[in-house]
């Protein structure tokens, strides 16, 4: 086992490191997440959001669902939690299945939350700008070979 | 970074890392002394609202967020929540380095990362936490990236990974695993698969993901090396 020249306190070993939790905290943590819920608030006050549910509609039948089930991946992308509250509601009012569920279900997480983790993963990361968008269409696709994937499971 | 050698006492800091932030001794039971998520808390909740439901006077409560919170006021708060989580593990990360579980970590991964995700072994410990905390997983790719450890396209495949399906078995248990709760109109389950299925596949998911992203990079290199 390796020793140590000098052998510090544990608790001092701790601080130094809880200090560059801090600093990466609040340097990087949280300027990003306040960014991201200033992006969500204007999606959403400008009807963006809506739209975006009635143009990729005729694409979710290829996945067995209904043109409905766009708003839960869309919902999903926004915020995990989202995604899965539209589901529920869409469940509640019968528009879409159990079965449209397991399919939805890790679709959901796999583009799940892009809006605030390209703050608080990318950002933080420091990953460069020009490859987000290639980061975010391979997570679509993610999300879609996993409903197909899901389609043969169940 | 030099080779130092790894003894049992990195091994062992290594699986108390493992399970740490694993979330796998989670709870308030005594075992939630080792766990991450356990420790680190929540904030207590405060009274959000207070209604007369026929002779009883009921509240209702939040966390300190509050309740109808939004833009960047809400996103400064939501923020502010993650600070101790983040201090904490890099705390502890520290403390499990000082022993050598970072050393035992590239010791034991990198035969697997390399092949799987052509990453190094020494992002072993930030996958792990990744799975637990997007917070985590990033800050701990910023610092090894800061330390020289990762190369750029190395770090682009590994924030691939992370990127999609963000702290996997957090989310999906915190929200996701409310939907095989559901029962349909005969009384029956009306999720027909697992939550084990579920999390399978995304794992499978994130894995196939960073490798499209390690694809793209290996053709633009060679364009650009041409």
């Amino acid at each position: 086992m390796s020793t140590p020249q000098s052998n510090p306190v544990i608790t001092d070993i701790f601080v130094v490191g809880a200090r560059k939790g801090w600093n990466i905290a609040t340097s990087s943590t949280l300027p990003n997440v306040v960014m991201a819920f200033i992006i969500i608030k204007a999606l959403e006050i400008t009807g963006a959001l809506k739209g975006l549910g009635i143009l990729f509609s005729p694409l979710m039948g290829l996945f067995g669902l209904p043109g409905e089930a766009a708003a839960v991946l869309i919902g999903g992308w926004m915020s995990m939690g989202g995604g899965i509250g539209v589901a529920i509601g869409l469940f509640d009012k019968g528009i879409i299945t159990g079965e449209h569920l397991a399919i939805l279900a890790p679709a959901i997480y796999l583009m799940g939350s892009q809006v605030q983790y390209l703050g608080r993963i990318l950002g933080v990361i420091g990953t460069n700008a020009k490859r987000i968008p290639l980061m975010i269409v391979i997570s679509i696709i993610n999300a879609f070979l996993a409903m197909l994937l899901m389609r043969i499971i169940i | 970074m030099q080779e130092d050698k790894v003894g049992p006492g990195a091994y062992l800091a290594l699986v108390f890392a493992a399970v740490f932030f694993s979330g796998l001794l989670g709870g308030n039971e005594w075992y939630g002394v080792f766990d991450f998520t356990t420790l680190n808390g929540t904030f207590g909740k405060v009274v959000s609202k207070v209604s007369l439901d026929g002779e009883t006077l009921t509240t209702a409560t939040s966390a300190f967020r509050g309740t109808g919170g939004n833009g960047a006021m809400d996103g400064f708060l939501f923020a502010l929540g993650l600070i101790p989580a983040v201090m904490f593990a890099l705390g502890m990360i520290n403390v499990l380095e000082h022993y050598g579980a970072l050393r035992a970590a590239r010791r034991l991964l990198t035969p697997l990362l390399r092949p799987l995700l052509g990453i190094p072994g020494t992002t072993g410990l930030a996958m792990i936490g990744s799975l637990q905390s997007t917070d985590v997983g990033a800050s701990l790719t910023r610092s090894l990236s800061d330390d020289g450890q990762l190369t750029e396209n190395e770090k682009d495949v590994f924030a691939m990974f992370q990127f999609s399906a963000g702290a996997m078995i957090t989310n999906f248990f915190s929200s996701g695993a409310i939907l095989f709760t559901l029962v349909a109109i005969d009384g029956s389950t009306a999720v027909p698969t697992s939550i084990g299925a579920c999390i399978g596949v995304m794992f499978i998911m994130k894995i196939v993901g960073a490798n499209l992203m390690r694809l793209v990079l290996a053709i633009t290199n060679k364009k650009v090396s041409r």
